[in-house]
């Protein structure tokens, strides 16, 4: 008997093959079609060598559109190692054009990478250098678009702004702070290889197009910068001060419309600087002893709680006031004198102050402090921002309450004095500061995000703040703040003089001195601080340096933020060596001859005989000794 | 030329021959200009071995297959002798890590090959010498004689050859009509030889979880799959067009060898990889038809132990490149490139053949 071969086994085998076959094409129409997306992906980027090519970043503009960053196009070195034929030669070459190391570039143009940038030495080459090299046109070199940050006006709004690295990202400042808003997605040029690192033309070459980064749109007013700037580098050069640094801000909604910080630097050339100078944005960095000018905060409490009466209530200023056994002296030797409240403020009384913590109590006080804001961050949307220093509720007796209500003892921002000052005149509103206005879209400039102002609550009533302003308005018209009296702009301020710390106490002959302006008082519009800190050679005293700086500012801010004079300010007082003003009369139509002044001298333009025109205009108050221009015309003037 | 008889068959063959002969033209185009600076070295020389295996299988096939059965243990010992011999280092030659070579000439010829046919028909005259095959002892002699064939060839070493030889033989015995159950026992006794075969070489312990994630590995023993997936996915339904793939361009190494089918999908895509399978389904189906019309069963047994040696390796390397299996190194009969095995492979067609032309 033969064992045959079972029919029925056979068709079992056949279709076991059939079906093992069907699996293979199952599993290969898997991979061919429904896995095929994600595999071809992978073997792309097996066959192809990407080379970055940066995205463009946005560019920062200042609340009017005016470019403060932005990028200019460049171009700069790749090399594929595996296609350089002649390393040595291209080595040579490179490092001519390049001037660079031979040995470093040959190292780098050498490595077992698939590309390799040429960093620093082959980065952001001018177009001089782009052309030498694309002219040579060198196996494995390549020239890729890249961009470099360049800040037009160079140290303008330095410490604000920040600055990027070589890959353009972002390393300070606003730069690193909305660095994901400003960086542009970056693209890539592909270029097909085979495995031994030749290129091959089997596959197209693919570009992957970069993006553009948004625009990022400041509250900054550049005018008001660019003026603030310049007032502050005088005092730089007159004054050789340390430091100084200075804020304006809208008192409306807490915008920031200027923030500067000296010495500065030019963020294109950051490198060169110390540091210390473009990482410290000082109006949010540094934290001191506020002095005089906190007491504006104190007043406005005290008024709000109603514990004085400034116009009434009255004052005996013997010279000091004891407290805890503490001798607190009045700066004038003797005292004041008996003053009103209001007095009290205009002439900067510690001791004034002293009696006013009193009434106040350590509770009602430090609540206050807290609810104007110190102590805790603005929550402004820069980097590096400082919280400052309190003194701990359960740690203050009525000396530390004393001495904070003069501004002692506790340590603060600029931006926090700005913000809490402004909340005293703006009807009592503490707003979040904040530096960015909008998110713009890169091309069509459509708004992509607006900021609104953010309120953190209301402080004081609409009522003090009324009688705040009153006060402030007094203070620069008849106290301490009257190197910033302006003919015709009511301006309301506080001037501070804070002793410098030093290892425990308070140092010789070190002083930061300061100014906080509001204008126009009635309707106050800007906020202005500024300080600075060690002048040399003057007095240090925040009256004689810092409120004319502030004058100055608000003389030019004023017309800019279309300010319409007052007919009616508190008049000034006036020592003995002020300058007086004079209002300017009407000299238009008059002949030359007419024309006379015992208080101002004339600047005469133009040919002619007749006035035609005149500046300042009639009516306006101009100060003693002050120039008029006229220009000179033969028409009649209708 | 050809019997009537055998022409369909013969055609499926010289088709799948010259696809091969094109597919090496394409895979290898790139690395044979690379190694030899010729790139046409590759297909010079399988054409040449087409022609020598096309006359072989012309003349094998109309042998009298009937005298082979009768000398088969001579046949069958030579080739354990040739098998023992190929192991002394000076006598075989290495490639790859195998000793599995001698050299004839500028040629090499693998005796595994031989060694397979020989067991096919030492099997075959046994399973057909009229003895009663029931139980599990009565294949002992199969049993030692595929063993003898498993171990020689293990020794070189040649675990692809080894796994679709011993293939072929239990597809042979399921054939037979042996009990199933002995099947069941056999998986028992296989899934430890496995784990000794794992324990004892753990590269192929690598091998099998490379191909569960072959991205777990991807320099390594995932290498070779991942650019098989790379070929074989970009390659989509049809297929990127001859001479197109890049895989070739020696991001898949030896493309010519056992990945052929990787790049052949790369450039003909699924549709041509479709058309490629149908063709081995074809000559499947082709060779059962002859192993039906047997009706003296030893040479039925060789036509069904040929069929199932040539489809099991083929199912292998194809399963293995689009990573259906664990990576096993055979190659795909009649495509890849392989002088010896095209002219054997041809060769024991020609067997298939001459069974059909002797089977009454």
């Amino acid at each position: 008997m033969y064992t045959r071969i079972k029919r029925k086994r056979l068709v079992v085998i056949e279709v076991c093959g059939y079906i093992l076959f069907g699996a293979i094409l199952g599993k290969l129409l898997y991979s061919q079609s429904f896995k095929q997306a994600e595999l071809l992906e992978g073997a792309i980027d097996l066959w192809e060598r990407s080379f970055p090519i940066a995205g463009e970043r946005g560019m920062i503009v200042d609340r009017d559109l005016e470019v403060l960053a932005m990028d200019l196009p460049s171009s700069s070195l790749m090399v594929v190692p595996s296609q350089i034929e002649n390393k040595e030669e291209t080595a040579r070459f490179l490092s001519g054009v390049l001037e660079a190391d031979y040995e470093t570039i040959l190292t780098k143009i050498s490595a077992r990478v698939s590309t390799q940038k040429l960093n620093p030495e082959g980065r952001l080459l001018d177009s001089k250098t782009q052309k030498q090299i694309s002219d040579q046109n060198l196996k494995g070199v390549y020239l890729v678009r890249d961009a470099k940050r360049y800040y037009p006006k160079y140290s303008f709004l330095s410490q604000v702004l920040g600055f990027t690295g070589i890959d353009n990202q972002g390393l300070s400042g606003l730069e690193l702070a909305y660095d994901s808003v400003l960086s542009g997605k970056s693209g890539s040029l592909n270029i097909p290889f085979d495995a031994l690192g030749n290129k091959i033309d089997l596959l197209e070459e693919s570009w992957e197009s970069s993006g553009k980064g948004n625009v990022l749109m400041l509250t900054i007013s550049a005018t008001i910068q660019e003026i603030m700037e310049r007032e502050m580098d005088n005092v730089m050069l007159e004054y050789s001060p340390k430091q100084a640094w200075a804020i304006a801000m809208d008192p409306r909604n807490g915008e920031i419309l200027a923030m500067v910080s000296k010495p500065d630097f030019d963020p294109n050339h950051y490198q060169e600087y110390d540091p210390s100078i473009y990482n410290h944005n000082l109006p949010i960095y540094n934290s001191y002893e506020p002095g005089s000018t906190f007491k504006v905060i104190t007043f406005a409490m005290a008024l709000n709680e109603r514990v004085i009466d400034m116009e009434k209530d009255t004052y005996m200023d013997r010279g000091y006031e004891m407290v805890n056994g503490a001798r607190i002296k009045s700066w004038k030797a003797g005292g004041h004198g008996l003053q009103t409240f209001l007095e009290v403020l205009q002439n900067s009384s510690n001791p004034g102050f002293v009696e006013i913590s009193r009434r106040l109590g350590t509770d009602t006080l430090y609540n206050y402090v807290m609810d104007f804001g110190f102590g805790a961050k603005t929550g402004v949307d820069l980097v590096g921002e400082s919280k400052g220093i309190m003194f701990a509720k359960e740690r203050m007796t009525a000396l530390e309450t004393a001495t904070t209500a003069f501004g002692q003892g506790i340590s603060l921002t600029a931006l926090q004095l700005v913000r809490a000052v402004s909340a005293t005149v703006n009807g009592g509103y503490l707003y979040e500061p904040y530096i960015t206005k909008a998110i713009l879209h890169p091309t069509t400039m459509d708004v992509l995000y607006e900021r609104e102002p953010t309120l953190v609550r209301q402080v004081i009533s609409e009522e003090t703040s009324q009688k705040m302003r009153y006060a402030l308005e007094h203070v620069v018209a008849l106290g301490g703040g009257k190197s910033a009296y302006m003919e015709g702009y009511k301006v309301g301020g506080k001037t501070g003089t804070a002793q410098k710390v030093k290892g425990g106490g308070y140092a010789e002959n070190a002083y930061i001195l300061s100014f906080i302006g509001v204008a126009p008082i009635d309707d106050p519009k800007i906020v202005v601080y500024i300080a600075v800190d060690e002048p040399q050679s003057t007095i240090q005293y925040g009256g004689t340096i810092v409120a004319p700086i502030a004058k100055r500012i608000l003389e030019d801010v004023l017309p800019y933020l279309q300010v319409e004079k007052a007919s009616e300010q508190v008049p000034k007082a006036y020592a003995w060596n002020d300058k007086r003003s004079y209002v300017v009369p009407s000299y238009i139509g008059k002949s030359v001859k007419e024309i006379s002044s015992k208080h101002h001298t004339f600047v005469y333009d133009g040919e002619g005989s007749r006035v035609i025109s005149q500046l300042p205009s009639a009516g306006t108050k101009l100060e003693e000794g002050m120039r008029v221009w006229l220009w000179l015309g033969e028409d009649e003037v209708e | 030329m050809f019997h009537y008889r055998n022409q369909r068959i013969v055609l499926i063959i010289v088709i799948l021959v010259i696809v091969g002969i094109l597919a090496i033209y394409s895979a290898s185009e790139v690395w044979a200009d690379m190694k030899y600076g010729d790139s046409l070295y590759y297909v010079k020389r399988q054409s040449l071995f087409a022609i020598v295996g096309f006359i072989g299988m012309f003349l094998v096939s109309y042998m009298d297959i009937r005298r082979v059965v009768q000398y088969r243990k001579v046949l069958f010992f030579l080739c354990v002798v040739a098998m023992v011999l190929v192991l002394i280092p000076g006598i075989g030659i290495a490639r790859n890590g195998s000793r599995s070579w001698f050299g004839i000439g500028s040629f090499l010829v693998q005796p595994s090959e031989f060694m397979k046919l020989s067991l096919i028909v030492y099997v075959a005259g046994e399973l057909g010498s009229g003895k009663r095959y029931r139980r599990l002892l009565d294949y002992w002699k199969i049993i030692i004689a595929s063993g003898v064939s498993f171990l020689l060839i293990m020794l070189q070493p040649d675990f692809g050859s080894g796994v679709v030889m011993c293939s072929a033989i239990v597809v042979m015995v399921i054939a037979s009509g042996i009990d199933m159950k002995y099947f069941v026992y056999l998986l028992v006794v296989a899934g430890i030889g496995m784990v000794f075969l794992i324990v004892s070489a753990p590269y192929r312990l690598a091998r099998i979880t490379s191909f569960l994630d072959p991205f777990s590995d991807p320099l390594g023993s995932g290498f070779q799959t991942i650019q098989a997936l790379f070929a074989i996915a970009p390659g989509g339904l049809f297929g990127l067009g001859f001479g197109e793939s890049m895989q070739k361009h020696f991001y898949l190494p030896e493309p010519q060898t056992d990945f052929i089918f990787a790049i052949l999908a790369e450039e003909m895509g699924f549709i041509g990889c479709m058309i490629l399978i149908l063709l081995f389904m074809v000559l499947l189906s082709e060779g059962m038809k002859i192993v039906r019309r047997c009706e003296n069963s030893v040479l039925g047994y060789i036509a069904i132990g040929i069929i199932a040696l040539f489809m099991i390796q083929v199912i292998i390397n194809l399963g293995v490149v689009v990573n259906l299996f664990p990576i096993t190194g055979v190659t795909l009969p009649f495509i890849s490139y392989g002088g010896s095995s095209l002219v054997l492979m041809m060769g024991s067609m020609g067997i298939l053949m001459a069974v059909s032309l002797r089977d009454h």
